[in-house]
């Protein structure tokens, strides 16, 4: 068989991080190759230098043998390298014809021919044996059948090589079973596939061959029948933990916040969290671990009231809350730090002290009755914004104009500085921050579960739940699943859980 | 420590700063209000007109005499409150686009008050009539509000669309159930005396209506920005997932904002029939709604901002009359230096941007 694809020697660094560190693969034509590893492994990074996204910094790319250079997508195509990425990019309004052949359209004269462009289109979804209704409004047509014109529009364009990032990570089981029949088909039209995915079950069910990355780097190829999932799970996340370990694992105290039977939908109304349980004890750091996307999110929307349970109950210190609003439970003692702080974390046009002040505002002393009491309110915030060193020119400044790591910090004095929370649920509290802010505000968890609070930590970054934890549990497709506590195989029992569901493994 | 701290947080913002900024934020307008002025004039050269000759007839409508300017400040009232209620919303992040009926409801529900109560001192009257016209501009918000909480249906188009219900509405009742055949044109009866607001000047339409609109534009201020409540609806506005992840009520807060807005240019209708007009006349607005949206995104939301931008609009609707008449200059010139002023507010042709985009020009 021939070379469709290879890459030699790829290297592509950002600001503080090395993406590809020298990586080398090739694939060979009318295969599956999957690439798998954890979140920041590098896959994306690697597809987007292929796809033309990316210029690397060195390396080469051959394409059936000869080198090629790529300045844009635009010239990726034209080599026979299509690119599905997890989020569709089609216009809802058009029919899925049109946006198969968008920008690429038979014409007749000056206006586009409607009837050929629906014909063709016809034509191209027959040979490959995909069914869709090409006339059909994109936005009325389920997401499987958006995925199916998004990868049409790929092949529209002739390519030979199809990129498909994380393409199950939206789709229903029955969607990812009819997927891979397509994509079966496809590979047996001789179209070669490369395959990017977290969940080493699916990989092992349609790849021939596997490609595993971890920390930028390439860590070895196998041969699909040749592995199991254990084996995928320790190259993935290999045996040493990155950064080291800042917590004494320290002794629980009493049970503080109960979740029992919780389930939840998400906003497409699928289940995202099915019947979940876990207690949370004071002076104990619980991480949650977990590749993005399995339930987290809507997890802790749940708990904060932010989202409406479908079934189950939440009680803080044998109180249930699960029916009260958002601000009765802050006051019940739940700190918040969001994933996303610029979306709900802080409102970037407002100013340091109004970001300071949404849970005290209306009580006293910060206010009078009718009226904020603003020299209180600056007192204490300006203490506070002291305390946690946030770096600021003052009080009134925009919070916008901060770096990453200080409006965490803020966020962190918010819901920190006045040390009334009993539970803490943090999630994903040092992504996209530097170093050492990264350290303060683990530093900051550490100490205040240390004063008696539960801490709940949240995070698809492994070495971070290994670096704070005293119990871990894993979110795996809406199950919050019990690795344990704390030791030296605690890494293994979470890569397992994590890709496959299961917590040991039969070799 | 502390102490430093906050000795650095004070002197950041000294009073040389503000005074900076506030200069700069005057020279953008400035600048904004000349090229606007100044593209008013070239359509007018263009057709033959004499474009300062015509200026001229304007700022003599408008300011020519101690009378005039009290007109023109009789006619700020309106545009005023209607920037108000504009701002509220937008502060919450609310397009309101249906002031226009809101006005409408709010001005018949004051002139229902006006004519059927007819034997109350007007201590009582006149601010049973104002009370009529804030419930009236609140309650004609509520349709709209039910659709964006029960529904999730933003409120842009039901807003647009209560507008055309309203102004039908009010035509209908006026041509029916409560027509005054002895009026000029379609018209409610006239409000009672006592409903009447007392005049200021003798010669002059303006009215104790002028002190309320500056009450409320003090009032307004210290609502947004130093009760609680003000806080939330400006945090919501902000940003609406932040507030709600914090545990603000953005209901609530929602709910106050729309029928604050709906109150205000209710309040502002009962202000022209009790001060103005003296009856509920079919298509009194000439746009006051509209108007008061522009003034509110050119003042950037700001109660001290409005004042300003509503006596520029006072002086150009009033002046436009005199121009017309004097110079034959059509009042459509006017409209578009206003379309043109929002329109360069809108895309920020601010002094910093010019300095930036020249910046990257040049390099």
């Amino acid at each position: 068989m021939s070379e469709a694809l290879s890459v030699k020697n790829i290297t592509k660094a950002f600001p503080g991080v090395l993406a590809n560190d020298n990586i080398s693969l090739s694939v060979e034509k009318g295969t599956i190759r999957a690439i798998v590893g954890e979140n920041g492994a590098g896959k994306t990074t690697l597809m987007n230098v292929i796809y033309g996204l990316y210029q690397p910094d060195s390396g080469q790319i051959f394409i059936n043998g000869e080198e090629v250079t790529f300045s844009s997508p635009r010239d990726a195509i034209a080599q026979g390298i299509g690119m599905v990425h997890q989020h569709f990019k089609l216009v809802p309004s058009y029919t899925l014809a049109q946006n198969i052949a968008l920008g690429v359209e038979p014409r007749k004269g000056i206006f586009i021919d409607e009837l050929a462009l629906n014909k063709s289109v016809k034509a191209i979804a027959d040979k490959y044996g995909f069914q869709i209704n090409e006339r059909e409004v994109t936005a009325d047509v389920s997401v499987g059948e958006q995925q199916r014109a998004e990868i049409l529009k790929a092949l529209y364009r002739g390519v030979e090589i199809l990129v498909l990032d994380e393409p199950t990570a939206v789709l229903t089981d029955i969607e990812t079973k009819e997927l891979f029949v397509m994509l079966r088909n496809l590979v047996e039209q001789g179209i070669t596939i490369l395959f990017i995915s977290h969940k080493l079950r699916e990989v092992l069910e349609i790849s021939d061959d596997i490609s595993v990355m971890r920390a930028g780097k390439l860590v070895g190829t196998v041969k699909c029948e040749e592995t199991d999932e254990c084996q995928l799970a320790e190259m993935m996340v290999g045996r040493e933990t990155i950064g080291g370990r800042m917590r004494e694992t320290k002794q629980k105290g009493e049970l503080i916040m109960e979740i029992e039977g919780l389930s939840v939908l998400d906003n497409r109304d699928l289940t995202a969290v099915k019947d979940a349980s876990l207690n949370l004890y004071s002076g104990e750091i619980v991480g949650g671990a977990g590749v993005d996307g399995n339930g987290q999110e809507e997890f802790v929307e749940a708990l904060l009231g932010l989202r409406p349970l479908t079934s189950g109950k939440i009680r803080i210190d044998g109180k249930e809350i699960q029916e009260l609003s958002t601000r009765e439970i802050r006051e019940a003692g739940v700190a918040y730090i969001p994933s996303d702080r610029y979306r709900s974390g802080v409102a970037v046009e407002g100013t340091i002290w109004e970001n300071m002040v949404p849970g005290e505002y209306y009580v006293k002393p910060y206010s009078n009755g009718l009226a904020l009491a603003m020299p209180e309110i600056m007192m204490m915030s300006g203490t506070l914004i002291q305390k946690f060193n946030v770096a600021t020119p003052g009080l009134d400044a925009k919070t916008g104009n901060l770096s990453g790591g200080n409006i965490q910090r803020v966020i962190a004095a918010r819901e920190l500085g006045l040390e009334k929370a009993k539970v803490v649920i943090a999630s994903q509290p040092t992504r996209g921050i530097d170093i050492a802010g990264t350290e303060a505000i683990r530093q900051m968890l550490i100490d205040y579960a240390n004063r008696g609070a539960a801490v709940f930590v949240i995070s698809a970054d492994l070495d971070e739940i290994l670096s704070l934890s005293d119990r871990v549990v894993v979110f795996y497709e809406g199950n919050v699943l019990d690795a344990g506590y704390y030791d030296e195989t605690i890494r293994q029992r979470i890569s397992w859980l994590m890709t496959s569901g299961k917590d040991y493994c039969v070799d | 420590m502390i102490k430093n701290f906050f000795d650095k947080a004070k002197n950041s913002h000294t009073w040389k700063e503000n005074l900076v900024n506030l200069t700069t934020q005057l020279l953008n307008y400035l600048i904004i209000l000349i090229i606007a002025l100044f593209i008013g004039a070239v359509v007018m050269f263009l057709s033959g007109k004499d474009p300062i000759a015509a200026y001229a007839a304007l700022w003599q409508g408008a300011f020519g005499n101690g009378y005039r300017f009290a007109d023109t400040l009789d006619r700020s009232v309106i545009m005023i409150l209607a920037g108000i209620a504009g701002s509220i919303a937008f502060r919450t992040n609310i397009t309101n686009l249906g002031l226009e009926g809101q006005l409408y409801i709010g001005a018949f529900a004051a002139a229902w008050a006006g004519f059927t109560f007819t034997n109350l001192p007007a201590i009582v009257h006149i601010p049973l009539c104002m009370i009529a016209g804030i419930i009236g501009g609140a309650l004609w918000t509520l349709p709209v509000l039910y659709l964006k909480m029960r529904w999730k249906i933003p409120e842009l188009v039901p807003t647009l669309m209560l507008n055309y219900i309203a102004i039908r509405l009010t035509d209908y009742l006026i041509a029916f159930p409560f027509r005054d055949p002895a009026a000029p044109m379609a018209g409610s009866p006239l409000i009672a005396a006592t409903a009447k607001l007392p005049k200021l000047i003798k010669g002059s339409t303006i009215n104790i209506g002028f002190i309320i609109a500056i009450v409320l534009i003090f009032v307004t201020y210290w609502f947004l920005f130093k009760t609680k409540i003000g806080y939330e609806l400006r945090m919501v506005g902000l940003n609406q997932d932040f507030a709600a992840a914090a545990g603000l009520p953005v209901k609530r807060s929602i709910f106050l904002a729309m029928t604050l807005s709906g109150g205000v240019i209710g309040l502002g209708g009962a202000l022209m029939i009790q001060g103005f007009f003296g009856r509920f006349l079919g298509g009194f607005s000439s746009g006051y709604g509209w108007d008061g949206f522009m003034i509110a995104i050119i003042a950037q939301n700001h109660p001290f901002a409005v004042f300003p931008t509503a006596l520029f609009y006072g002086a150009l609707a009033n002046g436009a009359l005199t121009m017309q008449s004097v110079t034959g200059v059509p009042q459509a010139v006017v409209a578009m230096v206003k379309g043109t002023l929002v329109l360069f507010v809108t895309v920020k042709v601010f002094v910093e941007n010019i300095r930036k985009g020249l910046r990257k020009w040049a390099m």
